[in-house]
């Protein structure tokens, strides 16, 4: 019974995750006066995408095709693991919390990998410049939520979480201030304003979209569905430094204040897009270090506490 | 709480190794400022009275509105000082340093006051201010961006004291204030005539000026 309820909650976070992406976009073309699309736009350009022909480049070979079904099954993968929900997630063991770096990073280097199958320059720049970043970006986790695992003494995703309580005010600036890094990780990682222009349509500014230009058809479904499950994936993970399902033992008020922390989350990435132009290249790399700084300072702060 | 105003007391200073801007430079000074009165304020709430609450007062009327008001309206306005920070190395590499030393200072810091009957963390947080603000004066060519180093350093020795000494020597405290004021003040004039007579405002133009 218990595990039919935790896959009910996965689906419902797997299908949930294209609306999050409408969310995002209806409220960016709100505030930049537009009317903009439908939130529900994301499944219409998912079910056009699954129904149009997959064509390969003629100097793709078995890479092209096999690297957007990997990059979305270990995205799938990595989703298992996070704590979405009271119970326990449906992967769960000590030390997952590597697990779930390296497939999100597997995820990545497949479509680095397929960027560069294809043999267009400007996909290889592309794959570049994300290989480049990532080298910057893994840090932010590996400190932030290190530094969570070190003061708690657990390695497992969901008992790091589940010990966080909100009692201590010194704590609290402490998450306020992780979560504001993994925030910087989840706009890296997805590719969003501040580090790349979704919108862009300028192959040299570019580093997601042009990795994805010559995918086409269900190739091309797998990667955009992949994008979206990152980013609720990254926006769940910022939200569960507030650990809202086990602050409140009642159901109704922990998914309450799940859809709050949500719903800031969405208005901040909406604000920075608008106000936000995009960092220079040479800048980027810069940011993302001040982000895994933030995560070094906690470390050391907390390590040397003496109570 | 001490520890919540450290932190952002050295996210401070890892935010002067990532901007570019002059007045953010400025503006990093006065959160520091306001940073140590909260410090300073912060063991004095149990007993307040008037004559504990002189040094904190003090600290906010100089540092937060006496020097970043001269400075901004006698040094960057009139002389009309360009907004980027002129630097040395790549501000990345600034970074890097920055955090590397700030790495360094903490576990140092850590060994150091194992004995001592000292808090490791504001010692920890003075130092790296000391070393950072070091590195503004050593790493960048302004002369203006040399001063606010020179007052992030300050700002850290007297953070240092803090930490150091549970009983502050208050008197000598309002002293250095008095002399850091003073100190800002020639430093503007300074300035201010070398570039009337002499048109730069970067430490490699100096080298230019012989008899």
């Amino acid at each position: 019974m218990e595990i039919l309820s935790k896959i009910t909650i996965y689906m419902v976070f797997i299908f949930a995750a294209p609306l999050f992406m409408g969310l995002v976009n209806k409220l960016k073309a709100r505030l930049t006066g537009r009317i903009g699309p439908s939130v529900f736009q994301s499944y219409y350009d998912l079910r056009r995408l699954l129904r149009k022909e997959t064509i390969y480049a003629n100097s793709a070979s078995f890479i092209s095709r096999m690297a957007p079904v990997v990059s979305f099954v270990s995205i799938l993968f990595a989703g298992m693991i996070l704590p979405v929900s009271f119970t326990r997630p449906l992967i769960s063991f000590n030390g997952d919390l590597i697990l779930f770096a390296y497939l999100l990073g597997l995820s990545r280097f497949f479509q680095i990998l397929g960027a560069m199958d294809i043999g267009s320059s400007f996909e290889g720049m592309g794959a570049a410049r994300e290989a480049t970043f990532a080298v910057f970006a893994e840090p932010i986790y590996f400190f932030t939520l290190g530094s969570l695992a070190f003061i708690f003494g657990r390695t497992s995703m969901y008992e790091i979480f589940h010990s966080i309580t909100l009692g201590d005010p010194s704590f609290l600036v402490f998450i306020v201030v992780a979560s504001i890094s993994v925030f910087f990780l989840m706009i890296t990682e997805t590719s969003r304003m501040p580090v790349d222009d979704p919108n862009t349509h300028l192959e040299l500014t570019m580093i997601h979209e042009v990795m994805i230009l010559d995918n086409s058809g269900q190739d091309l479904f797998l990667y955009q569905y992949s994008a979206y499950l990152k980013i609720l994936i990254y926006a769940t993970f910022t939200s569960n430094f507030f650990n809202p399902f086990s602050m409140a033992e009642n159901y109704m008020i922990g998914f309450l204040v799940y859809l709050c922390v949500m719903l800031v989350l969405i208005c901040c990435l909406v604000w920075i897009e608008t106000m936000l132009g995009r960092f220079k290249m040479k800048s980027i790399p810069q940011y993302l270090l001040f982000a895994a700084s933030i995560g070094i300072l906690n470390l050391l702060i907390y390590s040397f506490f003496r109570k | 709480m001490g520890n919540v105003l450290n932190i952002l007391f050295c996210l401070s200073l890892l935010y002067l190794a990532t901007t570019t801007r002059v007045t953010a430079y400025l503006q990093v000074f006065v959160l520091q400022s306001i940073l140590l009165f909260f410090i300073v304020m912060m063991p004095l709430l149990n007993h307040l009275s008037v004559f504990t609450l002189v040094l904190p007062l003090t600290i906010l009327v100089v540092k937060a509105i006496l020097i970043p008001r001269y400075m901004k309206k006698k040094i960057i306005y009139e002389l009309e000082i360009k907004t980027t920070i002129e630097a040395n190395i790549q501000q990345f590499n600034f970074l890097l340093l920055s955090v590397f030393s700030m790495v360094a200072v903490f576990v140092s810091c850590n060994l150091i006051t194992k004995d001592a009957a000292v808090d490791p963390i504001p010692f920890a947080a003075a130092f790296s201010s000391v070393v950072i603000g070091l590195y503004v004066i050593i790493f960048r060519k302004k002369l203006i961006v040399h001063v606010i180093g020179f007052l992030v350093m300050e700002n850290g020795i007297f953070l240092l004291g803090i930490a150091v000494a549970s009983e502050m020597p208050f008197l000598i405290e309002l002293g250095i204030l008095l002399d850091i004021f003073v100190v800002v003040f020639l430093m503007g004039i300074a300035i201010n005539k070398i570039s009337s007579t002499f048109a730069a405002d970067e430490v490699s133009a100096l080298d230019k000026l012989k008899n």
